[in-house]
């Protein structure tokens, strides 16, 4: 009865407006097509330095003869640092052309790894992890905290450039929460302040202390150790007697 | 077998690169392992080691419901549908990738099985859209049939108002194939095809999870000789021929089984039918030719048989433009200028298309009107053996068994152009057995890596006399089942003749010092369909001498390649053109006849390997075209050289007095007397001086070649397409 | 009953008056050939193009009214070749021939009537927007 209710005041509401069906765009905010833009088109070179292509001879030399496309995650890795954080498909065809591979097995590799990011962001790229025990110990108020502060909204860029926020899942930093990854660094154990802080060392291109903010050397208990405190106890303990030597 | 290692696959093929040429050893073959029993639904079968549970499956009859896997690409085992219980086993296993075991029982009926099939369906129509209505692969549709047969009988789909269905947007691949993402099913088959079997690795999975589609990331083109086959390959409407599109229902269709002309291989073909009109062509398993494979121009051209057709008989009025008229005035006036023509002053030409029955009814009414001069378009060497010995101008060594072979020696042959189907046996042999490809001609892609020995015709001549210094000779000296293929274009020039003698003295030696005695080395690979044919029937090769003759009639059948015009002729000359296109050859004649294309007639054609296939009439010819031989034979009589036959049969009669070859459908001979074309080839070896040159170099000088395939829209899209792409940076 | 009528001398009465009525003796036979019928009968009127309408009750009902065409048509008549306005008497539908009838409509915008013209170089030929299957080739004009 109820139900046939629902059902009756639900066609009429729907009546009102029109009832065409859609589908979801893909919920992903990235894209996994390539569209040339003019920050990221192939027309602009890319050439590693010096440097990157000592470390690439020493990567090359890792994977045996016929598997150097091992190398692949190693190299765009690479890339990206030296473009600043992002890949550029420049930076995905040097690759191919290095591997001797097509260009379709690099592009395969660089989305489908999250790590790789193919459009431009900001100098600090903050990935705030709202996974359940960081939400619980408050990453929204962080998050919020981190999105006014830089005036960067989630999955954008800020409007100086220096900054890009993404919400991410774990981590692995649970027994810290909640936590940030400011591009290869933690900051753990944070409350809404040093949210601030971080923000403001930033914006001053100072490098703030990465690891836990409670004053924890790394995950152990806050209080000090709650179990393991006594000596270990020798070899033979609790062993009854018949059996000691 | 499973999971072979398909690194050469995978490999950037560029004709820069030479490929390692560093000989391998062949180890002699394991003896075969041994067999074992395996239950299939209680059903014991024997099997070798390595087996997968579908294939032993299929051994017994049991249809295992698959969609990622595919008889003739690697396996992936990403589409779980063919799940299967295995006694003793917690979970079912995907059967396309799961070896069997000794002793191992598969129950492929059992509740779990169809629990699992069922739950498999169920994700996978959880984000495929329900607009079968308007889907070109409705009634073809792998994921229709299945759902049917596998899926559960009700549908737990209540997301709609929520999130829905996932979406996927569309990719532009060329004007051949229409793709609709969001009905993908990621099955990777197309992937799967381009890398292995095309040659072109643009296709790829992009993103991962829920958001990862099938695409190319970057808008590209699929640059294939091959793509079509990807329609054939996708189990759902994701991938759709874009010519045929909304045109009709598969069960609509009639399909009639026939045999392609437009290029030297012959491929079997299915021909789609509806209202008498040509709707598309798909291509006919043949394991001996084109195992299921068709090139593009093959299967896209059909829409060329609509278009620029001869539909009446024209004859040149008085102010010389051609106009249409009655078959009986056109017949009249050809037998008036057959009659009149002093005997040796009639030329017969054959073109590209033409039929091994028109052709001997043709030879046969220029021979008993006094004239010898039958002459195919395409040259080939007279001098030695000339075209007496059939295996001077053959594909000795079948399409088939080029999969077996050790090493490939191209000549002036782009195979990936000329004969699609054979370039991709090679490259199976390439990437699967491990064989080299050596190359001399001028630098092509043929979509595997291969040693390019340079374009100067001198290093035959080097290779011919055992003196050359290039590692080629050695791979070539130690190849247990060598191959050489030489491009029949090679032959028109002056050092043609030359040139074959050294292919032949190549070939032969290497051949007598094999100890696989019935492995054949020599092959020429023809660029047309009738050719082979012709050369049976005894037609001359290449029209020079006779037109220099000034002939004061030339028959023209099919003959559009432009070897004939009108320029070499002397002006009052007539040129009765007899063919199913308005072309290079109808547009010089002054009585024109129409006659049928190859889906319009039952014929015999002849392919490069000499196999003899017959086409079955699919639709009828259009307006008042009729059967070529039956023109022919209409018009011998009013010459008044009436032809002794009245039916196709005794067409094939004839055909069978002249070679038993031309009607023995389906088989081919093998070829004998090598060492006699040698022996006589032996006075031809002159020096050479000139460059090995392909006539089709790129991919937009492949899809329009002959009549058919110049008059259909379709290819000369893609022309524009390919040139377009040319453009782009990707 | 008169002596003429039991002596049928009235058919014979009625074959003259016809057979003057339709112009002597080679009239009539030109009528017969034309019309393979021979009637007398009362002139009711001519439609404007032609086509002249007979009346005579002495023949029963169902023959008493008939059309006689013009004979520029010769033998190619044909039942709608009579106009709308005269269909009426011709098929009973009322005894007031047009031109005696006050009640008839005329205004301007009534279109002129035309006859059937099936099977005629004027027929209607329904024609298709459908392209043909096959596109025939064209040759070059000669300059």
């Amino acid at each position: 009865m109820l139900s046939s209710l629902r059902t009756g005041v639900q066609g009429v509401l729907r009546a009102a407006s029109r009832s065409i069906q859609t589908s979801s765009a893909l919920q992903h905010d990235s894209l996994f097509v390539h569209r040339d833009t003019p920050q990221d088109n192939p027309d602009i070179p890319f050439e590693f330095s010096e440097a990157n292509k000592k470390r690439i001879d020493a990567l090359l030399g890792i994977y045996p003869e016929g598997h150097k496309r091992g190398a692949m995650i190693p190299l765009l890795d690479l890339a990206q640092r030296q473009s600043g954080g992002w890949l550029p498909i420049s930076a995905m065809h040097k690759v191919a052309e290095i591997l001797n591979l097509p260009r379709m097995r690099v592009y395969e590799v660089a989305t489908f790894y999250t790590m790789f990011i193919r459009r431009p962001i900001g100098k600090y790229h903050i990935q705030v992890c709202t996974t359940t025990p960081c939400w619980l110990r408050g990453s929204d108020a962080i998050l919020k905290a981190l999105t006014e502060g830089t005036q960067c909204h989630v999955g954008g860029n800020s409007p100086c450039g220096k900054f890009s926020i993404s919400e991410v899942e774990c981590l692995g930093a649970c027994v810290n929460a909640p936590m940030v990854q400011v591009n290869d660094d933690y900051y753990e154990d944070l409350t809404v302040d040093d949210a601030k802080e971080i923000v403001e060392k930033l914006k001053k291109d100072e490098k703030p202390k990465p690891g836990p903010r409670s004053g924890r050397f790394a995950s152990e208990p806050l209080g000090g150790l709650t179990s393991l405190t006594e000596e270990p106890t020798g070899p033979g303990y609790g062993l009854q007697d018949g059996l000691k030597s | 077998m499973l999971r072979q290692p398909l690194t050469r696959a995978l490999k950037l093929s560029s004709p820069a690169r030479a490929a390692p040429l560093a000989a391998r050893t062949f180890a002699a073959q394991p003896p075969a392992p041994e067999k074992f029993e395996v239950f299939i639904d209680d059903k014991p079968v024997q099997v070798e080691p390595g087996t997968t549970i579908l294939q032993a499956a299929a051994l017994v009859g049991v249809e295992i419901p698959r969609f990622c896997y595919h008889e003739r690409l690697a396996v992936a085992g990403n589409c779980r549908m063919c799940l299967v219980e295995i006694e003793k086993s917690p979970k079912p296993a995907a059967a396309c990738a799961m070896p069997v075991m000794k002793g191992m029982r598969v129950k492929t009926n059992s509740d779990l099985t169809k629990k699992a099939r069922e739950g498999v369906m169920e994700f996978l129509l959880v984000n495929h859209p329900l607009d079968c209505p308007i889907c070109d692969q409705g009634g073809e549709c792998d994921l229709q049939d299945q759902s049917m047969a596998f899926g559960s009988d009700r549908s737990r789909f209540t997301d709609i108002h929520f999130s829905g269905k996932r979406a996927v947007e569309d990719k532009d691949v060329g004007p051949l194939i229409k793709t609709i993402m969001t009905r993908c099913i990621h099955c990777t088959r197309c992937i799967r095809f381009a890398s292995e079997v095309a040659g072109v690795d643009d296709f790829g999975t992009t993103g991962r999870g829920t958001d990862m589609q099938v695409g190319t990331y970057v808008e590209k083109m699929f640059l294939s000789e091959l793509s079509g086959n990807i329609i054939d390959l996708c189990p759902v409407g994701a991938l759709t021929s874009k010519p045929y599109s909304f045109a009709a229902r598969p069960w609509e269709t009639r399909r009639i089984d026939s045999v392609d002309v437009l290029d030297p291989l012959g491929s079997n073909i299915v021909v789609a039918t509806r209202t008498n009109e040509v709707l598309r062509i798909l291509p006919r398993t043949n394991e001996e030719i084109n195992e299921e494979w068709l090139s593009d121009k093959s299967r896209f051209a059909c829409d060329g048989l609509k278009r620029q057709r001869l539909v009446t008989p024209m004859m040149k009025d008085s102010r010389g433009n051609l106009t249409p008229v009655e078959w009986e005035d056109a017949m009249v006036a050809a037998a008036r200028a057959l009659q009149d023509c002093p005997p040796g002053k009639l030329l017969a030409v054959a073109g590209d298309l033409a039929d091994a029955e028109s052709l001997v009814a043709l030879k046969d009414l220029v021979n008993r009107l006094g004239s010898e001069n039958t002459c195919t378009e395409q040259y080939f060497p007279l001098e030695g053996a000339g075209i007496d010995l059939r295996s001077s101008y053959l594909c000795n060594t079948k399409i088939a068994n080029v999969e077996e072979s050790d090493f490939v020696l191209l000549i002036g042959a782009n195979t990936r152009f000329e004969a699609p189907l054979l370039n991709a046996r090679i490259r199976k042999a390439y990437i699967h057995k491990d064989t080299d490809v050596a190359f001399i001609g001028p630098k092509v892609d043929l979509t595997y890596d291969y040693t390019h020995v340079g374009d100067s015709a001198s290093i035959l001549k080097d290779l011919a006399s055992g003196t050359s210094s290039h590692e080629v000779m050695k791979r070539l000296e130690s190849a247990k089942r060598p191959v050489v293929i030489l491009g029949a274009d090679q032959l028109k020039t002056p050092e043609g003749a030359a040139i074959l003698a050294y292919t032949q003295e190549l070939a032969l030696r290497l051949q007598d010092k094999l100890e696989d005695k019935s492995w054949k080395v020599l092959n020429v690979l023809q660029r047309t369909a009738s050719q082979v044919a012709a050369l049976d029937i005894g037609y001359k090769p290449g029209v020079g001498p006779v037109l220099q003759d000034g002939p004061k009639v030339v028959y023209l059948l099919g003959a559009d390649s432009g070897v004939v015009s009108r320029d070499q002729l002397p002006k009052d000359a007539v040129v009765i053109y007899q063919g199913h296109h308005g072309d290079v050859g109808a547009a010089m004649a002054d009585i024109v006849l129409p006659g049928a294309a190859y889906t319009e007639k039952r014929a015999t054609y002849v392919n490069a390997e000499g196999r003899a296939q017959q086409t079955l009439a699919a639709v009828s010819p259009p307006g008042k075209a009729r059967d070529d031989w039956k023109i022919i034979r209409a018009l011998s009589e009013i010459v008044g050289e009436r032809l002794p036959y009245d039916s196709l049969d005794e067409v094939r009669d004839r055909l069978s007095q002249i070679s038993p070859a031309l009607v023995t459908y389906g088989n081919v001979e093998d070829n004998n007397y090598f060492a006699q074309a040698r022996a006589l080839a032996q006075s031809l070896q002159k020096p050479v001086s000139g460059k090995v040159d392909v006539q089709l170099k790129q991919l937009e000088d492949f899809f329009m070649t002959d009549t058919i395939s110049r008059a259909s829209p379709t290819m000369a899209k893609c022309v524009q397409a390919v040139l377009k792409q040319k453009q782009s940076k990707y | 009953m008169s002596l003429g009528k039991i002596l049928a001398l009235d058919k014979l009465t009625n074959f003259f008056n016809a057979l003057r009525q339709n112009g002597g003796i080679k009239g009539s036979l030109y009528k017969l050939y034309r019309q393979d019928e021979l009637k007398d009968g009362k002139l009711v009127g001519e439609d404007k193009y032609g086509n002249k309408y007979y009346e005579n009750a002495r023949y029963f009902y169902g023959r008493n009214r008939w059309v006689e065409y013009n004979d520029k048509v010769y033998l190619n008549y044909d039942g709608s070749q009579v106009p709308a306005e005269w269909f009426g008497w011709l098929h009973y539908k009322t005894d007031l021939p047009p031109h005696q009838d006050p009640s008839r409509p005329k205004y301007k915008w009534m279109a002129d009537f035309t006859e059937n013209m099936s099977g005629t170089t004027g027929q209607y030929v329904p024609y298709s927007t459908t392209r043909s299957k096959v596109e025939p080739w064209v040759p070059k004009k000669a300059a």
